[in-house]
């Protein structure tokens, strides 16, 4: 809501400078649009002074918004993988605090949403670690979606056994690559 | 696809079949089964011209070659033979088997050919060494672009005359190639040759399927990022996205008929077992659980369908009627035992199952008696599926760090590994054709 508001603010600030530009001149923007009415070349020139800075203004607001979304992004991301036992997709505590964490955070920033992708180890075949790294990604979104999260914000996707972290075989990689990847994306 | 139905080759049986050659004439099911020791001399040039194509040598190379894919046939070294093929005859009156009995041979493959640089005439004869008599002759004519053909034919009448089957060298196995994390569908023949790339999506394309008249292969693909149905036309290259529901789309084993094909699809909350129908696309839901079920096949009759499913706790292997009635399990040997495919006779299946850690593949009669593992693969055996004929299983073993699929006989003996690809990192999920009426 509050990066809308700010768009809404850019945006009226830009019209109001085109506006000036047609019917009047402007000092300062916004409280004297509306009080001047005579037009001179001087105050065209300011005008384009004034929209170019507010041009720039918007640019770095931009940046800093992109830079915010970077950052908050960048948060997002230490969000790890949630681990899963073979076979099983019910979570453990250690899942339920990693998804804990994910649902506050989602619930603080409004503006993002969450993919989780359920994966499997290599052992079994394709069909039923498909099945499995679907029932993965839909037990972590039942546990967000009971801790707030809207559920529209979240979307499922299982790769099953395709996606390995770690392609080795050995119970190292297995318990690696029998994870929920929790994708956090802005809208 | 080249489909060669209308051969070219003129053939017609050179030599009535003795009475008892009408049946099969060892069965190579049986336990005790050894394979044919069988002597292939080089055939002889029987025209004016000379050899420059070395066919002498290429008929009986590749007769060799294509025999012992088979796995029922050890062929005899041409170093020990005592006859000079160049100075003996080709019929059972030239041929002094006794000198093919000293060299180990029960079975004799003879030849000879023409050719004039234009036409290429062949004719093969098989023979009992021991009773010293003609199984099967057969003179085939054509061009010396047919000469694998001619061959391949042959092949077919000697398995039909020692095994009571052609074999199946007009078949293929698709397969999933796979690198990083992007995959393709591939078909290549039986015997290793002619490898096609069938789909190019640049995305993860998995579950290939064969329609039973070989002209369309169904499969999962996330083209669209979520994994769907399509199904891809062999003869046009077309490809149609089938179903595209919220969820997985899992392609699965088309009816015998093929009027319809079997799918999973998760879309009502969990995965379920659907046909759908192959010209409206209708949907039927066959299995109604809040577990996992997944992996259906038919029976070949298409009166029962296998499937996966873990509601007894663990994946196991079910069988219920083709509506979706009186569900039965079949498999309690171990905790995991997935991926059926039913025999093309019917009587057994094959799955792939947990054993000791790894897993491999077992047989069990369809009313769930006499387990059976065929294979000991190092590298396990995942995702079986049996050649038409049911004599062969092909699967994928992880060999070293790569998957490769690799074909045993029924009984798990005979591995062959088809060869890698080059720049793909794994070969998986193979599915057998049916027969392409190819030779």
């Amino acid at each position: 809501m509050k990066r809308n508001i700010f768009i809404i603010g850019v945006m009226v600030l830009i019209c109001s400078f085109s506006f000036v530009f047609i019917t009047g001149c402007a000092k300062t923007p916004e409280t004297q649009i509306m009080k001047d009415t005579a037009v001179t070349q001087a105050d065209t020139q300011k005008a384009e002074e004034a929209a170019e800075a507010a041009a720039l203004a918007a640019e770095k607001a931009a940046l800093d918004e992109k830079k915010l979304r970077d950052k908050l992004l960048a948060e997002a991301d230490s969000f790890q993988d949630i681990k899963f036992a073979f076979d099983k997709y019910d979570l453990s505590a250690e899942a339920r605090g990693v998804l804990s964490k994910l649902a506050d955070w989602l619930n603080l920033h409004q503006d993002f949403e969450v993919t989780i992708e359920g994966h499997c180890d290599e052992r079994g075949t394709t069909e039923y670690n498909l099945a499995l790294g679907e029932r993965r990604a839909e037990a972590a979104k039942a546990y967000l979606v009971t801790l707030g999260v809207d559920k529209m914000k979240i979307t499922t996707i299982s790769y099953g056994e395709e996606m390995p972290v770690d392609p080795a075989s050995n119970e190292a990689a297995w318990s690696k690559n029998r994870r929920d990847h929790l994708v956090v994306f802005s809208k | 696809m080249r489909i060669l139905k209308g051969l070219l080759v003129v053939f017609f049986t050179l030599f009535l079949c003795l009475p008892a050659w009408g049946k099969v004439y060892i069965d190579i099911d049986s336990p005790a089964f050894q394979k044919f020791p069988t002597a292939i001399p080089d055939l002889r040039n029987i025209g004016k011209g000379g050899d420059r194509e070395g066919l002498a040598r290429w008929f009986s190379e590749h007769l060799a070659s294509a025999l012992d894919i088979t796995g029922y046939f050890r062929i005899i070294e041409k170093g020990a033979f005592l006859e000079d093929p160049k100075s003996s005859g080709i019929t059972a009156e030239e041929t002094n088997f006794s000198d093919w009995s000293v060299v180990g041979a029960d079975f004799l493959i003879k030849g000879g050919f023409n050719y004039d640089g234009k036409k290429l005439s062949v004719e093969f004869r098989l023979f009992d060494v021991v009773g010293g008599k003609l199984i099967t002759g057969k003179k085939y004519w054509g061009s010396i672009k047919e000469k694998k053909m001619m061959m391949l034919r042959f092949v077919g009448d000697v398995l039909q005359a020692l095994t009571g089957e052609r074999g199946v060298f007009d078949t293929k196995i698709a397969f999933v190639g796979k690198k990083g994390d992007q995959s393709e569908i591939y078909t290549v023949n039986f015997d290793g040759t002619d490898l096609q790339k069938i789909t190019n999506f640049k995305s993860l394309t998995l579950l290939p399927h064969w329609s039973p008249d070989a002209t369309k292969i169904s499969l999962t693909s996330y083209l669209r990022k979520n994994p769907d149905y399509y199904v891809v036309d062999l003869r046009t290259g077309k490809v149609k996205r089938r179903t595209d529901y919220v969820g997985l789309n899992l392609s699965a084993p088309w009816s015998p008929d093929g009027k319809k094909a079997l799918l999973v699809l998760s879309k009502d909350g969990n995965e379920e077992v659907y046909t759908i129908d192959s010209n409206k696309g209708t949907l039927k839901r066959l299995t109604r659980d809040s577990s996992i079920d997944v992996s259906p096949c038919w029976s070949p009759d298409g009166k029962q369908i296998a499937f996966v499913s873990n509601r007894s706790g663990s994946p196991q292997v079910f069988i219920m009627d083709a509506n979706g009635k009186n569900i039965r399990r079949l498999t309690f040997d171990g905790s995991y035992n997935t991926s059926p495919d039913w025999s093309p006779t019917g009587k057994r299946l094959v799955y792939e199952g947990s054993s000791n850690g790894e897993f491999q593949l077992f047989t069990i009669d369809a009313n769930g008696n006499n387990s059976l593992q065929v294979t000991f693969e190092r590298g396990g055996a995942e995702d079986p599926s049996w050649s038409p004929d049911g004599r062969y299983l092909v699967f994928s073993s992880k060999i070293g760090q790569k998957r490769k699929i690799c074909i045993v006989n029924s009984n798990g003996l005979n591995l062959r590994i088809l060869d890698e690809i080059k720049g793909i990192d794994s070969l998986e999920s193979p599915s057998w054709s049916p027969h392409l009426n190819l030779y």
